[in-house]
């Protein structure tokens, strides 16, 4: 029997989940948000990555949640935490230069992986204002590599993003708006940036030198062309490898049995 | 009444930390390296510069400032300014008579946005002896003498959580954010939730049975999921 679940056995947010756990190498300090990566960095803790270090924008340091925590601000980070303290410390710990890895989210992308959460349309009088900028540019800007994961729609995978609230590889320099590439204007602070986008379509990378994003994997059920169509700015897709690997029998149990048994994040897949 | 507008400036967590940690040591400005290359420093998203507000009193002259780091050549850095904090309302779980706070658990921003304030109010879950806090002055988080004013208001924090005491109302807050999209919908809940209604009313409005949901294991800090009737 394969290790591997078939198609009706999983979902989407069980893809995306194990995708996203698989980003994470033991030993590495990760900077998680609420939402899907709390269960995929939990999941890659109990798989390949037991010695991981695990940061709370809101004060825990190497926390151990004993079960899933339901926002960063939740009692669970801090349990077993090598130290509770506050924002300043985790975010004087990321310009530091310890965290490895950061998990994000965003409402709109570019080519360069730009991320916008702060508004749709023009920012002075805007169609739609979202959450802001919270902790994304912090992490993003100090983290070696930092893992976004989105819902892939057309109007979502942009041309130019309303707002650039989150640095990509290629940015602005002000005060004039030119666009350069990060390493030059981040100095020593310069650690890498975006590694991947994680869509519920594909998995997508970046070149470090020229900063465009490219499509690594797609995932079961559809193909680099029907891909394309859900991106309006030409998709560099001759790097393709395959197809996304999809969930194990193990991965799916521990998600469902032990990590959120609930569905507070990850529904079940419809049997 | 004449209508009043709220000003949103744009900054990331961490600036405005670093803006609260200057404040709080008394100092001008801070300097960092985050968000660089982001719209937050488009001159033309400069809320209160376009406003006309910027003073130099107690809103900074700018925005943020770009400069090179003088000292080691790290390239540019933005130094942003001091928040001059009129009031800071923080919820902890216990302040003793004379003002120490102790939070448990992650403090979020509180030790700096206390000592940056002109007031600072602690509405806390219970008000304790001083001298209670006082035997274990390593365990404390905010001196006596930062907080101006001191109230106690059990599960002041709900609907989200508090350390030790409650868990976050998920429902609640689910509830509250799809009915709060419109203003005539906030309009009404702020009638049903927030006008006319003292703590204790609040609370009786909540109900029992709800508040022993959420509350937390001593031992744990939390309330064990398996407590709430999980599926």
């Amino acid at each position: 029997m394969s290790r591997f679940a078939s198609p009706d056995e999983y979902g989407l947010a069980d893809l995306l989940c194990c995708a996203a756990a698989r980003e994470v190498q033991d030993n590495e300090v990760v900077f998680a948000g609420t939402g899907l990566p709390m269960v995929a960095i939990m999941l890659a803790q109990k798989t390949h990555a037991p010695n991981l270090k695990l940061i709370f924008e809101a004060g825990t340091l190497d926390g151990r949640p004993p079960e899933l925590p339901t926002s960063v601000g939740d009692a669970r980070c801090e349990m077993g935490a090598s130290r509770a303290s506050g924002l300043y410390d985790a975010f004087s710990i990321a310009q530091r230069g310890y965290v490895d890895l950061g998990f994000l989210g965003g409402a709109e992308v570019d080519q360069y992986g730009n991320v916008n959460t702060t508004c749709i349309g023009d920012y002075l009088s805007p169609e739609l204002r979202l959450t802001g900028s919270g902790g994304n540019p912090d992490i993003n800007s100090f983290a070696k590599r930092t893992v976004f994961i989105m819902v892939h729609e057309r109007r979502r995978f942009v041309e130019k993003v309303s707002y650039i609230t989150s640095p990509g590889w290629q940015v602005k320099q002000w005060p004039g708006g030119e666009t350069v590439h990060r390493r030059e204007l981040y100095g020593a602070a310069y650690r890498g940036g975006p590694s991947a986008i994680i869509s519920t379509l594909g998995v997508f990378r970046f070149d470090e030198e020229d900063g465009h994003m490219y499509l690594d994997t797609f995932h079961p059920g559809t193909t680099p062309e029907k891909i394309q169509e859900q991106c309006q700015f030409e998709l560099d897709t001759s790097r393709v490898q395959g197809e996304t690997a999809v969930p194990t029998y193990e991965e799916l149990q521990l998600i469902h049995d032990v990590l959120d048994p609930d569905e507070i994040f990850i529904p079940k897949a419809a049997k | 009444m004449a209508e009043k507008k709220i000003l949103v400036e744009d900054y990331s967590h961490a600036e405005m930390m670093f803006r609260f940690a200057a404040a709080a040591a008394g100092a001008p400005y801070a300097v960092t390296q985050t968000s660089l290359g982001t719209d937050i420093h488009n001159p033309e998203y400069d809320m209160l510069g376009k406003a006309g507000l910027r003073d130099g009193k107690r809103i900074a002259k700018s925005k943020y400032i770009f400069t090179e780091d003088p000292f080691f050549d790290a390239g540019q850095q933005i130094m942003v300014p001091a928040v001059k904090v009129d009031v800071a309302l923080l919820c902890v779980q216990q302040v003793g008579e004379e003002g120490t706070v102790r939070v448990n658990g992650q403090y979020y921003s509180d030790p700096e946005a206390a000592r940056a304030a002109d007031i600072t109010i602690a509405v806390a879950e219970e008000i304790v002896p001083e001298e209670f806090l006082r035997r274990n002055a390593d365990q404390n988080t905010i001196p006596s003498f930062e907080v101006d004013y001191i109230v106690e208001c059990p599960y002041g924090a709900h609907p989200t959580g508090m350390f030790g005491r409650y868990d976050v109302d998920g429902p609640f807050l689910k509830k509250f954010y799809s009915e709060t999209r419109t203003q005539e919908g906030f309009d009404a809940f702020a009638k049903e939730w927030i006008h006319d209604l003292d703590q204790t009313s609040y609370l009786e409005k909540l109900g029992w049975p709800r508040m022993l949901k959420l509350r937390a294991n001593s031992a744990m800090n939390y309330c064990p999921r398996e407590r709430k009737g999980g599926k």
